[in-house]
């Protein structure tokens, strides 16, 4: 149908619809980048069952924005073959939502292998997980990506699945998304640019963040010059494989 | 968007990385609270961050607990720190247990280097625009490159990338101030083990990938069985030596070549990776005039050492022409030629070689069994790489039985022997060394090296080709 077949109204709700998936797809990255935050700390000594119970929430939001999300995309890009004029819009949130589903299931394949690891059924169990340094929880970022808003997300109902069943099923969301609809990935256009300006939205934050470099850098012990992997005067070499020790 | 499929019989798995899964379990060892390393705090500007270790204190518990020397213990805890399970805090780029007061802090097990887990060029690519966005400027010269390079690799999923760094960077903020920090040192960290600046030696680095995955124990399936059965038939089936036999070869080698060995014996004047002094190469080039001694007394070894050698075969080729027998060499090199050349030039070749060496009555005639004669001339009529095989072999054979024991007692070898020449070794001070180190220069252009090469073969080709007797006479008589 070319568009002056088509009744405005029927143009504006697509557009709307297009707008839906652009704020659903900020939601989920979102939602994937707490995720991402809380699962470093996982074998930590901040570990316990109040995060894991936190990952698991954050982990069915973002299931019912992916469902939802894929559900509407592959409905626009079959309206599209019949020629429409975003065509770029909507491949450019297909090929984000693509690989934000690849990324989080990166992240659910290694919570899953960490949960494996650091069961925490005992109480000794406590005992091996790793001092890494944490003194404070991740409850702001849980918050944080539960305050996430999409229009489906307290109306639609979606099946819960476990962690194993969810890593599965993006396999499948994702070899179907390959093959349904054909889509050019890499001939997509990005509006971002390669080097970004610094995040300037509030002066408070800025100067916190070139503090937060600083303290990074601790004071360097003092040491002499030659200082190699072994104390040999003539090993140039910063590691432990030279063979002149 | 990366390509998935687990039918492509691709290669993926790391090998050698399974030392990653004990290491894993020291780590946790070493990190209990009662019975592992203690830790203290660590004081900041504002914050007081916890679980800090020493270095000296890694190293000793190292030793205690798996009963080692401190040597080794410090080698130990320097593979840690590689692999990226301890993290340095101060000079956060060299990844080396220092044990002396130095700040080290462990990793969470979320970023421990999996055998599954590559890091991927994705999330690398994420991280260098969240610190972008975090600071502008504050990436390395080496990671600006790769920044832009991956921008232009990773087009298409740019979008994606700025939005998950941005996303990311906001979720960091949402934590405390010292667990942000701890986020970002082990962040950083990370990503020094894995993708570590230019010319640094990387623990991450293992060859190639492998077929199947070495850590997964294999199911002894019919087929398992059956490898494993044609394969211990074929095994009984080999010949066998004595190990007398084959030790007392072994250990003859070694008497032979123990003095020519450099990790053995310190090369003379001196080893050019250690001391920035490329005499050594000069003295030993292909094409030299005077050869050193310890490279005449290899050509005594054996024929084959003799052949190699560039330098030698030249000497040998010399003897040869007093003795008016330089046909078998010729043969044997054209032979050489033949079984390395280009597939096109063969049919060439093969014919060059039939007219000048084998045909009945061929200016270079050689003398080779009937057999063998008859042989290589039926399978020249459609010639491979190999069709000459046979000859070779008996012509080497006859070389080595007559022809080389007769040179190592001639004249010319004889005179070599003494013209040789012994350089003195190096002796090097610290300050001479850093003056060669500063004085690297490359060496000649490999084409020019080539160039060469093949014009010394155009003169020595136009020199053994068949003698023009007109031209001969018509110097001679011009000479009247």
């Amino acid at each position: 149908m070319s568009r002056w077949r088509q009744s405005v109204v029927e143009i504006q709700t697509r557009k709307k619809h297009v707008n839906e998936c652009e704020r659903a797809q900020a939601a989920l990255s979102k939602v994937t980048a707490c995720f991402q935050q809380m699962a470093t700390s996982l074998g930590s000594n901040m570990d316990g069952s109040f995060l894991r119970e936190e990952l698991e929430e954050t982990r069915t939001v973002a299931h019912k924005i992916c469902s939802g999300l894929h559900r509407r995309l592959l409905s626009l890009l079959i309206e599209m073959e019949q020629g429409q004029e975003d065509k770029g819009q909507v491949e450019r949130i297909w090929v984000i939502f693509l690989s934000s589903l690849e990324n989080f299931q990166k992240d659910l394949k290694k919570v899953k292998v960490l949960q494996e690891i650091f069961p925490l059924t005992q109480r000794k169990d406590r005992r091996a997980l790793v001092n890494a340094g944490y003194a404070g929880g991740t409850s702001e970022v849980a918050a944080r990506a539960a305050m996430v808003q999409t229009p489906w997300l307290s109306v639609e109902e979606t099946a819960s699945l476990d962690l194993k069943n969810h890593i599965v099923k993006i396999d499948v969301l994702l070899e179907e998304m390959l093959q349904r609809v054909n889509v050019p990935l890499w001939s997509v256009e990005p509006t971002q640019e390669a080097w970004l300006e610094g995040v300037s939205n509030q002066d408070g934050w800025q100067e916190e963040d070139e503090s937060l470099e600083d303290i990074m850098e601790v004071e360097v012990v003092s040491q002499n010059n030659t200082s190699g992997c072994c104390n040999h005067h003539s090993c140039k070499v910063g590691c432990l494989l030279c063979l002149l020790s | 968007m990366t390509i998935r499929s687990d039918r492509d019989h691709g290669q993926r798995y790391r090998p050698r990385m399974s030392c990653l899964k004990k290491l894993e379990a020291t780590v946790v060892q070493m990190q209990d609270p009662s019975t592992g390393v203690k830790g203290t705090d660590q004081k900041l500007n504002v914050t007081v961050i916890p679980h800090v270790i020493t270095g000296q204190d890694i190293v000793a518990w190292i030793t205690k607990n798996m009963n080692v020397d401190n040597d080794e213990a410090q080698a130990f805890g320097t593979m840690l720190v590689a692999y990226g399970y301890i993290y340095p805090l101060q000079d956060h780029k060299k990844l080396v247990l220092r044990p002396d007061g130095s700040l080290y802090r462990f990793q969470t097990p979320y970023f421990w280097p999996v055998q599954k887990w590559n890091a991927e060029d994705t999330d690398y690519a994420i991280y260098l625009a969240k610190r972008n966005i975090r600071k502008k400027g504050v990436l390395d010269a080496y990671e600006q490159e790769e920044y832009n390079r991956l921008h232009k690799w990773m087009n298409h999923k740019w979008d994606f990338i700025v939005m998950q760094a941005k996303e990311q960077y906001h979720a960091g903020k949402a934590r405390q101030k010292a667990d942000r920090v701890v986020f970002d040192c082990q962040e950083r960290a990370y990503w020094i083990v894995h993708r570590p600046p230019a010319q640094t030696h990387s623990a991450m680095d293992y060859g190639l990938d492998r077929h199947i995955d070495p850590n997964a124990e294999e199911k002894k399936t019919y087929d398992y069985y059956r490898r494993i059965i044609i394969y211990t038939q074929q095994a009984v089936m080999r010949s066998r030596v004595k190990s007398s036999v084959s030790l007392g070869a072994l250990a003859k080698y070694i008497t032979t070549f123990k003095n020519h060995d450099p990790f053995l014996v310190p090369c003379l004047p001196s080893n050019p990776w250690q001391t920035d002094d490329d005499s050594y190469w000069e003295l030993n080039a292909p094409d030299v005039e005077i050869p050193t001694k310890m490279r005449v007394e290899r050509w005594s070894f054996s024929f084959y050492e003799l052949l190699n050698d560039p330098r030698g075969r030249a000497d040998f080729k010399i003897f040869l022409k007093k003795e008016f027998s330089g046909e078998n060499l010729a043969f044997w090199e054209a032979a050489e030629e033949l079984k390395w050349g280009t597939a096109a030039s063969m049919s060439e070749k093969a014919e060059q070689i039939f007219k000048t060496f084998l045909a009945p009555g061929a200016p270079r005639w050689i003398n080779i069994d009937g057999r063998t004669m008859g042989l290589t001339v039926k399978g020249l009529e459609h010639p491979h790489r190999y069709v000459l095989d046979a000859a070779q072999t008996h012509i080497f054979m006859l070389m080595k039985k007559d022809t080389f024991y007769r040179y190592l007692k001639s004249p010319v070898y004889k005179e070599m022997q003494k013209k040789a020449i012994s350089p003195a070794p190096h002796n090097f001070t610290e300050a001479q060394l850093q003056e060669n180190m500063r004085n690297r220069r490359p060496s000649i252009d490999p084409i020019i090296t080539w160039q060469k090469e093949q014009e010394e073969k155009a003169k020595a080709a136009a020199a053994a080709g068949p003698i023009d007797i007109k031209k001969l006479m018509a110097s001679k008589l011009d000479r009247k």
